[in-house]
């Protein structure tokens, strides 16, 4: 829920509430001012009665009476009570239909014989012009209300225009990207301190961030030299003359290890390095050729395993880092070639703007939310897990878009191009 | 041949030191800027090997010290960063080659051999085995004087093995070596041995003896022994 919303909600509660409890009341003080005019009024007629009485000795006719209506009756003895008020309805003869009215009921003795005096006084006439008086003051302020809504509603949605945009820049910060938390112009305090409050926490994001990939980055260039020094070790224990068979197993697992490692340590490196965006010198790219090319260089290994190579190459040239782009291709063929079967098929599809390779596999299908992950693999996978992360880590950079799907026993990873971007 | 190793990790320099000197070489270390820079003043080397990363100074400031004493000494930088713009850096210095740690030793002596075949412009390209003969610049290979078709791979793979001749080569070394760090193919290791095999086939089906020797399954070495 929105928080005008919220707010309205709440509001209009509260107002109509209240409007309802005000009209009431206000309704009860009216009607019970205007009871008490007609009670006077009443009244006023009842002595104009009692002084004719008492003057002529006879009652005053009922016909003698302009607004209102009396009526005599005749009683056996006089009761208790002196006087009382109360609404009626009574039939209007003149307007020939029923009206809300108030009568006044009392006694009087004339010549000795008690009679039952009624008189009645239609409160029509009141009662509209209470109808007049609540509408001529309620009107105003539901249109007063109405106004103050729409007023609230521009005002708040102006008010909040500042904290919209921080939102949209907060959506925009990108901690992968060179793109910088960009602060908004504002007076309103609160927003200034939520700002401030973001555009700090974007800053030590930022640096922190920055810090762990320079970590990263220095840790694995430190495990370099460590690493060459098994390398050369491992290489002069080799040429000794008393090598077993044994032994030589030990140094051939070493060597696996060693290799491995290194290869861990390079692809770190090298997701650091596009992560920092160092390879950003761009030419234009036959993609054609260099699939071909890399298809040569990875002759032999497709021989070995007996892989049968389907491609359909377009023409196609795309405008980037030649490095990114050979390390794009080189994962492609080594994630198809490594995760096939002996005698397997890799197909490889270049369209115009969409490069498409796909390979036949012991494997069925795998998660394509997982796969992109860092040392995500399989346990039966000799890679350090990094390779697709790579792919992906180019593509991100590259702003190629990047899928995976599992279709006919065959996994698809499908790069498409965009134009634009190729094109200047 | 005479090498200057200017490599400040002991490990490493002893290793490499090892590994020239029983090719039949002399090798001088230096463990620091300061005796680098005492040692190219006074000598005159074949190939300096330079590490980029000393502790009392910038291997590049040797690079440059050295190009301004205008010495014919050829230099091959290890370093530790794969770094594009230090290699171009250090290329365009003057530098030979750029070798990334970690690396083999066969690795490293056939890079050394390389700087030094080419900066020999008077010498000859062609190194020869017996009745096996490789020129280095049109990359063939003679058998008893006839022309044997090898892959480029192939032609690789074989020089690799003959400048180490009588050495073990890891299967690990030769992947490296013919595929690089591009491809993440580095524990296909078996592969190695198809190529092996095909090498073997072409020379011996053109009447060259079989040099190669395999070592329990950890390697290769090339050797008429």
């Amino acid at each position: 829920m929105k928080l005008f919303t919220s707010y309205n909600s709440i509001l209009s509660v509260i107002t109509l509430t209240g409007l309802l409890i005000i009209g009431f009341l206000f309704y009860q003080t009216l009607g019970q001012y205007i009871n008490r005019q007609i009670e006077d009024h009443l009244y006023e007629e009842l002595l104009e009665v009692k002084d004719f009485a008492h003057v002529k000795n006879i009652l005053p006719s009922p016909e003698g009476f302009d607004d209102v209506i009396v009526e005599y009756k005749k009683i056996h003895k006089l009761s208790n009570s002196r006087r009382s008020f109360a609404d009626t309805n009574f039939y209007n003869p003149k307007k020939k239909h029923k009206e809300s009215a108030r009568y006044l009921k009392t006694q009087l003795v004339l010549n000795g014989q008690p009679y039952e005096i009624l008189i009645i006084a239609s409160k029509f006439e009141r009662q509209e012009q209470i109808k007049s008086i609540i509408l001529i003051i309620l009107l105003p302020v539901i249109a007063l209300l109405l106004i103050l809504w729409l007023v609230n509603k521009i005002l708040i949605r102006r008010m909040w225009s500042p904290f919209r945009q921080l939102l949209t820049n907060i959506k925009a910060f990108n901690i992968n990207q060179e793109k910088v938390f960009e602060p908004i112009q504002t007076n309103i305090e609160e927003f200034k301190e939520l700002n401030k409050a973001v555009l700090e926490v974007s800053l030590k994001v930022k640096s922190d961030y920055k810090e762990i990939k320079l970590f990263t980055e220095n840790a694995a260039h430190e495990m370099m030299t460590p690493l060459a020094v098994i390398n050369s070790k491992l290489d002069t224990l080799l040429q000794s003359n008393s090598l077993g068979k044994e032994e030589s197993e030990i140094l051939s697992d070493l060597y696996k290890a060693t290799s491995k490692l290194t290869k861990l340590n390079q692809s770190l490196l090298l997701l650091v390095k596009i992560d920092n965006n160092q390879l950003q010198a761009r030419e234009e790219i036959n993609l054609k050729t260099l699939i071909e090319e890399k298809l040569g260089y990875f002759q032999e290994l497709i021989q070995k395993r007996n892989l049968n190579i389907q491609s359909e190459l377009a023409e196609f040239i795309i405008y980037a880092n030649r490095s990114l782009v050979e390390i794009l291709v080189n994962n492609l063929f080594s994630n198809a070639i490594r995760h096939n079967y002996d005698g397997g098929s890799i197909r490889i599809t270049l369209t115009e703007d969409n490069l498409d390779f796909s390979n036949t596999s012991t494997q069925m299908g795998l998660d394509p939310l997982k796969i992109f992950e860092r040392f995500y693999k399989d346990n039966a996978s000799d890679g350090t897990g990094l390779g697709l992360a790579i792919l992906k880590q180019v593509c991100i950079r590259k702003n190629y878009q990047l899928s995976y799907c599992y279709q006919r026993e065959q996994h698809h990873f499908k790069i498409v191009f965009k134009h634009s971007e190729n094109k200047n | 041949m005479k090498f200057l190793i200017i490599e400040d990790e002991e490990g490493l320099r002893q290793s490499i030191d090892q590994y020239l000197t029983a090719e039949g070489n002399i090798c001088d270390c230096a463990s620091n800027y300061e005796q680098g820079y005492q040692k190219l003043s006074i000598y005159d080397y074949d190939c300096v090997l330079l590490d980029l990363t000393l502790p009392d100074g910038e291997g590049l400031q040797l690079l440059k010290y050295l190009k301004k004493l205008n010495k014919a000494d050829g230099v091959l930088i290890i370093s530790a960063r794969n770094s594009l713009d230090q290699k171009i850096e250090g290329l365009s210095l003057g530098a030979d080659d750029y070798l990334i740690k970690p690396f083999h030793l066969s690795e490293l002596y056939a890079r050394t051999l390389a700087i030094i075949r080419r900066r020999n412009f008077n010498g000859n390209s062609l190194l020869s085995f017996n009745e096996l003969e490789i020129d280095t610049a049109s990359k063939e290979v003679k058998v008893n004087g006839q022309l044997v078709y090898l892959t480029r791979k192939e032609f690789d793979l074989l020089l690799y093995f003959l400048v180490n001749k009588n050495k073990v080569i890891s299967k690990s070394a030769a992947v490296v070596h013919i595929w690089g760090d591009e491809a993440d193919m580095a524990d296909s290791f078996d592969f190695i041995y198809t190529h092996i095999k095909n090498v073997r086939k072409k020379l011996t089906d053109s009447g060259c003896k079989d040099y190669f020797q395999s070592v329990y399954g950890v390697g290769y070495k090339f050797t008429d022994a």
